[in-house]
């Protein structure tokens, strides 16, 4: 340690950077002939502390996005034998698939939808948990369930809630009134997708809204009083001073819940398998069965490809947000 | 001090390195000594698991070495698990599944003359072992075979007034809305992802459809499967069927059967011992020939699933798995396995040993006789029953017929 101490004090407050040039004078002073042998090791020296994390990275990230697209390009036989390189082929074979438009529209709906209700539901629950009640803790208790719940679990007991013959739902609405006879509602393609929604929603709840519920403990009373003293009423101290600084966690809540329900998996596969055909799919369910309904697997990573840039292209979006923000800032 | 962290990180460095290569080279080191094989089985229901534990520690004791591990997996997740065995290199030795020719076709299995003995070879009945052919050779070792015939309420065609079983379409119709009248559901048609290929199979191959002409040719969207689906369409748009049949499941009609809630269904040879025995043993059915559209020939559909061998360590393995698999098809094994899921017999031997329990399965091993398969011997089967499977439903509520089956015919005519 003592070495590196001395080096940082001599050359002062200089950048970290440009630590390694200015470094260079010092180095004759120790009158050693192997000066150059050693300052060259020494520059490898970050590298090992670096180590770690850099094959951490390479082994978990960057390893299976290079193994994704290069099977992407691979052509790939039904029982899982690659045969040689296919080129584009399976990207071709991709985007003339006659459902693909539909799916990847679908898509856009559920990762929009899901998120926008799930988000304003969630300011609700935040506000509603953020002011003093008896029994606010059992409160935030219960709000953690459908979290710790597995998702594979709330997704199948909503699918026999919903069940035509057995589903308790069908029975209150009956018993109420509403319903004269059962509804199918997981086999006509628009209730079923609003109600997988729904449930999406449901088990993103617990973490935005805590994520929300954060971002108004960090809100200082002053501002509420300075602006109760300029004589704002409730709807005006929500809009122009509650939303305004709640925007970081919104930023963070959105990005997050976009990026896990864009590759929301269990619950669409629980309750209807992406059926009747092809007409509940999002583009994570299809690429599952390309695999392994359709057997192309080549195909399927392509469909894994595409996924991932359009994930790539909205956290690039969204850190371009974030930088223009700090810049107004 | 710092020297020490020095080595921590190249020791950590070094670690992740070491063990991210070693990944590849593990798999199969345990198998070297020939002796150990690998045995992936289908889970059939919970009786499965105990049944091979026990045959396998028959085995092992019987031939002292020899060791064979199981793995027991459920057939929701088996494709995929089977595809990422085979793509890392991993596959078992044995495995127990509904296909085999593509694997055949890729040169991953042994022929089955390599690793059962002659005997065993001579004891399959030609019907099964015709259909474990790819290319005029035998791969695949019959394992298991079902039957499909049609299966009726008796009380509830008495309550609606229907004396004898239908046997025409036409009757078919004419029956199911006498039940409606009478206020239950007349026709299971389970056209949802988990058997939608064999269902509509039933009712196509009864019409003189199918999925491949005389010469092999794929014949999915020929006029009488049209045909099949404009017929199968009207019912469910009359109601004559359970609600929304492109999303109900086999399992869910046959339970519903089971349950008396359903008039007529075309169920399986393992409808008792899987349905009827948990639900309602004493349930009031009849069970009569699939219903044909113009009621003069009726044939059936049959399943088999199979054994086959995978080649590994160039060929070490293929005494331990020849050991094996002629293990399981003696005699009291094999008929031991049939009787324990309910299943028919592949083989003569075992077949003649099944003989008790007449009454129930004579009708199907008669019916099997004339009996008609999917075309598992063309590797391209596979694709086209994951697009069946997904797709043939779409047919009888929102899509057109026509359009369906030439979306499945483009699938089947690719290269799979």
């Amino acid at each position: 340690m003592a070495v590196q101490d001395t080096t940082t004090h001599n050359t002062g407050s200089g950048s970290g950077s440009r630590s390694g040039e200015e470094r260079t004078p010092v180095a004759p002073a120790r009158g050693s002939r192997h000066a150059g042998n050693s300052l060259r090791l020494r520059a490898l020296e970050p590298l090992l502390w670096l180590g770690p994390a850099l094959a951490l990275i390479l082994g978990v990230v960057i390893w299976p996005v290079v193994e994704m697209v290069r099977t992407s390009l691979m052509d790939i036989s039904s029982t899982g034998v690659t045969r040689g390189f296919a080129g584009g082929a399976n990207y071709a074979e991709l985007f003339a698939e006659p459902d693909l438009p539909g799916v990847v529209l679908r898509t856009l709906v559920w990762v929009v939808g899901v998120v926008t209700a799930t988000i304003t539901v969630s300011l609700a629950l935040a506000q509603l948990l953020n002011s003093r009640f008896p029994g606010r803790r059992m409160v935030r208790w219960a709000l953690i369930v459908p979290w710790a719940a597995s998702v594979l679990m709330t997704a199948l007991t909503w699918r026999w809630m919903l069940n035509n013959f057995y589903g308790v739902v069908n029975r209150v609405l009956m018993d109420v009134g509403i319903l004269d006879k059962p509804v199918n509602w997981l086999a006509h393609p628009a209730q079923a997708f609003a109600w997988m929604m729904a449930v999406a929603v449901f088990v993103s709840l617990p973490f935005t809204a805590f994520v929300i519920l954060s971002g108004l403990g960090t809100i200082p009373a002053e501002v509420y009083e300075a602006a109760r003293l300029d004589g704002a009423g409730p709807a005006r101290t929500y809009l122009s001073v509650t939303l305004p600084l709640l925007r970081p966690s919104l930023l963070v809540a959105a990005i997050i819940n976009v990026i896990n329900v864009f590759n929301s998996f269990p619950v669409i596969w629980a309750m209807t398998r992406g059926g009747p055909g092809f007409a509940t799919d999002t583009t994570t369910t299809y690429m599952y069965k390309l695999a392994f309904d359709n057997q192309a697997v080549g195909e399927s990573a392509a469909m894994a490809v595409v996924n991932f840039a359009l994930i790539l292209l909205v956290v690039l979006v969204y850190l371009r947000v974030v930088r223009r923000r700090e810049e107004i800032g | 001090m710092k020297r020490h962290l020095i080595g921590i990180a190249a020791g950590v460095t070094l670690a992740l390195v070491v063990s991210g290569c070693g990944k590849g080279g593990s798999s199969g080191d345990g198998d070297s000594d020939g002796k150990t094989i690998r045995f992936v089985a289908a889970k059939y229901d919970d009786d499965t698991q105990p049944y091979w534990d026990n045959l396998i520690k028959a085995f092992e004791a019987r031939n002292p070495g020899y060791q064979v591990e199981l793995e027991v997996v459920d057939w929701e997740q088996l494709d995929s698990k089977v595809k990422t065995y085979i793509q890392t290199g991993q596959q078992p030795d044995v495995l127990n599944y509904n296909k085999f020719s593509d694997f055949a076709r890729d040169d991953l299995i042994y022929q089955a003359k390599d690793i059962v003995s002659p005997k065993v070879l001579a004891d399959f009945l030609p019907l099964f072992a015709d259909q474990a052919q790819y290319e005029g050779v035998q791969y695949g070792l019959p394992f298991i075979s079902s039957a499909r015939l049609f299966f009726y309420n008796k009380d509830i065609f008495d309550k609606a007034g229907i004396s004898e079983p239908p046997s025409t379409w036409a009757e078919v119709e004419d029956a199911a809305r006498k039940i409606q009248k009478a206020g239950d559901i007349p026709l299971g048609l389970p056209l949802g992802a988990e058997e939608a290929q064999a269902e509509f199979y039933i009712w196509a191959m009864n019409n003189s459809g199918g999925w491949i002409d005389k010469s092999g040719k794929w014949t999915v969207d020929q006029q009488a499967n049209v045909e099949t689906l404009d017929y199968l369409r009207k019912l469910t748009k009359a109601g004559l069927t359970q609600p929304n049949p492109e999303a109900t499941n086999r399992k869910d009609v046959f339970n519903q059967f089971a349950q008396g809630k359903i008039g007529m269904v075309n169920g399986a040879v393992f409808m008792r011992k899987g349905f009827l025995d948990t639900v309602d043993k004493n349930l009031n059915y009849g069970i009569a020939p699939l219903p044909s559209k113009d009621g003069t020939t009726h044939n059936t559909l049959g399943v088999q699933d199979y054994l086959v061998a995978f080649k590994k360590d160039e060929g070490r393995n293929r005494e331990a798995v020849n050991k094996f698999l002629d293990f399981f098809y003696q005699k009291e094994n094999a008929s031991k396995f049939l009787s324990t899921e309910g299943f028919l017999s592949v083989t003569k031997s075992a077949g003649n040993a099944l003989s008790s329990d007449s009454a129930y399965y004579k009708p199907f091993v008669d019916a099997l006789s004339g009996a008609r398969f999917a075309p598992t011997d063309n590797p391209n089967w596979s694709a086209v029953e994951g697009a069946v499977k997904q797709r043939i439903g779409t047919a009888v509520s929102g899509a057109e017929p026509k359009k369906v089956l030439g979306e499945i015919q483009e699938t089947a005519e690719k290269d799979g």
